[in-house]
Order: C-alpha cells, then structure tokens, then sequence
C-alpha cells in the first residue's frame, strides 16, 4: 500500500449521475451521451463550466466530438477501449486525475445504441488469435455469450451442479428489477419460468442473458471537498483495484477454471487480490450490497468468489434461498442489474451503487447502506461510501 | 497460400477465418490434412493461439512442427442459437475447446457426434473441413479404437 494510496481514500466522491435506458429509436449515441451529461450535470447541481475533465469509451461518438456538440474545451480529456470491464478503469482515471489536480472535476460520459453505424463489435471477433470472448467465427463461435458459456460449462465440470443452479441468480435479479421503474425487463420470473426459457447455448439459457438495449449514462467525479457543497450528498471513492489480465485472467471466466489457456485450480483470492479493501480499509465483511458485472448470469458467481464473499465452489449454493436478494446476507444487483435493468455497458451499475448510498432507491432501498462494493470476476474493484 | 481479410463467403454466407501474414504455416498445414503450430526452441513447447514469441518463456525463437493432432475434449459449449442465416439449419451444434497431448488448447467444432453426446474427457483426433478452395479448417471427430 502506497503513501498515495492510502490518502487516496475518500478524498474524491461522486457528486452528479444521469442515466438513460430502453429503446430511442430517433436518437443517436451523441444525442443520447449529451443529454446523460445533462442530467448528471443538473443532479449535482453543476454547470458546464465546472467541468473540466471528460472521460468516455470509445462507443458511440468520440470525445472530440461530444466535447464540440456541449461546447466546452476541457484539459484533461481521454478516451478508453470499448467493453463494459473497462468502466472501472475509466471511473478510477477520474478520481486520480481529480485527486492529482490534473482537473477539478471530471465526467465520464457514456452513449450508445443498440445497432449503430460503425460498432467495433461488428468485427472484433476477427482479430488475430480468438475474439475478445473467445470467439471464432468460422466455427459458430460467435457472441459474447460464448466467453460465459464456456466458463460455466468449466465452473459447474470442477464443482458439481448445472444449469439449474444459475435460476436464482435470474431470479433475484427480476425480482430487484420489478422495484425499480427505469428496469426494462419486468415481467415476473420464476424458478420455473426460469427452466422454460429457450437454450441459447447450453448451459446458458435466454434469462441467463443480458438484453442489449440503447442508453446513456453520466457520472460526475470531483472532490470530496467540493462534492460536500453541491446538491446531493457525496459517494465516495474509497478504494479501487484494477482489472487483472493475461492468459490466467480470460474474460467473462475466474481465474483457475481452465478456459482458453488458463490453468486449472481453485481460485481463492490472495491478499494482494484484494488491494481496494486494504485501500478503503474494511473487508468484505462491511459491505452492505456487491454491484457485479452480470451481463451473464454465471459472472455473479465468479464475482462472489473472486473477492471471497464465498469459496470455490460454493457461489451456487451461496446464490441460493435469496440470501443475494434484497433483505438478504448480502444483496447483489439491486437495480435488476445488466440482466433485469438493462445493459448500459456497466455503467447503470455504478449509478444503483450511487443511488443506494444516497439512500434514493425507494422499494428497493438497502436499509442503512453505507459501503457497496462494485468488483467483477476479472477483480477490478470499486469501493464506494456514503 | 496468401493471407485474407475476407469475413465471408458470399455464396455460402458462411463466416471464414481471417488469415493473417504470421499464420500462413498453419493454413497451409491444414489444407495438407496437417495439424502445425509454433513450437519454441528454448523451452521446447508448443503453444496457440498463433503469436510472435513463447508466452511461457518469451524466446521469439521458434519452428513450425507437426502436431500429433490427439486430444481430449477439455471443454464444450452446445449452440441452438443461430447466429447467422448460415447456422440455421445447422443448430444444436457443439464448439470444443480440445487440449492436445502437446498442451495447447484449441477451439473447434466436433464432428460426427450427436451434440448431446460431447462430453469432457473425450478422446478426438484432428479432422479437416474444406470450407472454401483456399480454406480448411481444422476440426475434430472422435478418436478410432
């Protein structure tokens, strides 16, 4: 733990959100990133004068142009990779430019649409090697969900179980997202229904998919000073690791499951696998709600063990009896997440993060929060608190 | 051989693989009914996916050899969504991950199987698929005996 690190810790905090999701057919990415801006912009209390950072991925338009369409020069400005795992990443570059005073206050813009002109993902899948989530085209290999199929299929061969086991998840998900009303997908579900749903790719089902939908999102990061006098009160960024790669680390999988290339073991974290709690100093044990990457529904399990909220192995029965729904042990998703609410490539998901601890999340409301963690199955890590 | 960028077959539909410079000793491989991956002079292993140097011990001094082209279904995945109009009357279909004996592990298709019958453990060898007059794509059935 650095010096830097240490007095990282609560000295940056969120101060404005905007989101957007569902079908906007007459719309662009543009149009829907800046009127994300907007509202977070208008959450927080702030104007676009106060804005002197930007950050985005490279969906939707490029940061220039979004910058040329608010009309404002910034001076600090950069754009990341597209896909979701890099949210974390980009979210933790403005707490660290805003810390290091490289900008007073940074927003992370987001926009995009379902199908739009020119998307990498049209043929990312064709790069050298296998796709992004281990595609090959030739072979039928194809979809993102393939990265997750896989995964399980290695998941449920080293510890037991199967399809089935992944129902509550979907489930809890559902139930999350019928209590919140920006949710796009709230029709009621249930083990049963769950067992109905078509395969997509064994053993993966429809419900074990996210619903790829167009959207918006906004976060606004600036100091935890400044933050205190604008409208709402500030979440802080308490502690942050990175997303973890290489050939032990493939996407959408834990490590040590055997998928791709990696090697087969079972997966416990170190302590150096758990740099943000050491960064905001708790443990896993203080977290009131786990935000995790679920554009799959296995990706929860993966998350819950990277970060020891369980063994290896015992995710699929932890998931069990809504000990991850809302009133339970430890409630994960509460928004409905990527599965229930919609896929705002992750962002949607650090917004819940910030609403829950605003303590704005009506129904749905985890009682007293004051830590949530958002941290995914590749161990990228955010701790957020009130 | 030359490499290709082509995505598609436009009279099949079917999605190809692109072929890029590095890979041709591969692509050449199969078309001969041969299974050839880099395989490292310093350490002596062989790896995939096709790169510039050893991941293990990061020599960039490697040789093309001939892969015994045995395996064991080390993973499976059963599609019945078709992606493209070229997988509708092709689904269910498997795609393995097969690890051969030489330790890479490889992504194909699995041949001559019922999908419902893939099963991790078993035993396949390489088998080609022509797929266009340039291209055959590696595959695997069911090991004889």
């Amino acid at each position: 733990m650095t010096q830097l690190g240490k007095d990282m810790r609560d000295k940056t905090a969120i101060s404005g959100v905007g989101l957007m999701i569902g079908d906007f057919p007459e719309r662009t990415p543009l149009s829907l990133a800046v009127e994300a801006y907007q509202r977070a912009l208008a959450d927080a209390g702030m104007k676009r004068e106060d804005v002197d950072g930007i950050i985005q991925l490279s969906y939707g338009s490029d940061y220039d142009r979004f910058l040329e369409a608010v009309g404002s020069d910034v001076r600090y400005a950069n754009q990341g990779w597209t896909h979701g795992r890099f949210i974390a990443p980009m979210l933790q570059q403005a707490a660290m430019v805003v810390a290091m005073g490289l900008a007073k206050a940074v927003a992370v813009v987001h926009g995009r649409k379902r199908r739009a002109f020119g998307q990498l993902a049209d043929h990312e899948m064709w790069r050298q090697g296998l796709g992004p989530h281990g595609e090959s085209p030739a072979y039928g290999a194809m979809g993102p969900v393939y990265g997750a199929a896989v995964a399980a299929q290695r998941y449920f061969h080293m510890y037991g179980g199967s399809n089935e086991d992944l129902a509550p998840i979907a489930v809890a998900l559902r139930k999350h997202a019928r209590l919140n009303p920006l949710a796009v997908r709230k029709d009621p579900m249930t083990i049963e229904s769950y067992l109905k749903s078509r395969w997509i790719m064994e053993p993966l089902r429809l419900f074990d998919c996210c619903q790829n939908n167009d959207g918006g999102a906004c976060i606004i990061v600036t100091s935890a000073e400044r933050a205190r006098d604008l409208k709402k009160p500030p979440v802080y960024i308490s502690g942050m690791q990175g997303v973890h790669a290489g050939p032990q680390f493939h996407n959408l999988t834990l490590p040590g499951l055997g998928v791709a290339q990696q090697e087969v073991y079972k997966y416990k974290p170190t302590k150096e696998d758990l740099y943000a709690y050491e960064m905001a100093g708790i443990t896993h044990k203080d977290v009131d709600a786990l935000i995790t990457y679920d554009a799959f529904s296995p990706l929860v399990l993966f998350g819950l063990e990277r970060f020891g909220f369980c063994g290896p192995g015992e995710a699929r029965e932890f998931v069990k009896d809504g000990r991850i729904e809302l009133g339970g042990e430890l409630p994960v998703n509460t928004s409905g997440g990527l599965l229930s609410e919609g896929h705002v490539v992750g962002w949607n998901l650090f917004i819940e993060a910030v609403n829950q601890l605003r303590h704005d999340c009506g129904a749905r409301q985890v009682k007293d929060a004051e830590i949530i963690q958002y941290g995914s199955f590749l161990g990228e890590s955010i701790i957020f608190r009130r | 051989m030359q490499p290709s960028q082509k995505m598609r077959d436009e009279t099949t539909g079917r999605y190809l693989p692109v072929i890029y410079p590095e890979e041709l000793p591969y692509w050449e491989g199969t078309k001969r009914r041969e299974l050839w991956l880099q395989s490292c002079k310093a350490c002596n292993r062989a790896w995939y996916p096709i790169g510039p140097a050893c991941p293990k011990c990061f020599s960039m001094d490697f040789e093309w050899k001939r892969m015994s082209g045995r395996g064991k279904i080390h993973n499976y995945v059963i599609y019945h969504k078709a992606w493209t109009p070229w997988f509708e009357s092709r689904v269910p279909y498997a795609v393995i991950q097969v690890e051969l004996e030489e330790g890479p592990r490889l992504t194909t298709n699995l041949l001559d199987v019922p999908p419902a019958q893939t099963k991790i453990g078993m035993s396949v060898e390489a088998a080609y698929e022509d797929i266009t007059d340039e291209i055959t794509l590696l595959q695997f059935r069911p090991a004889k005996g």
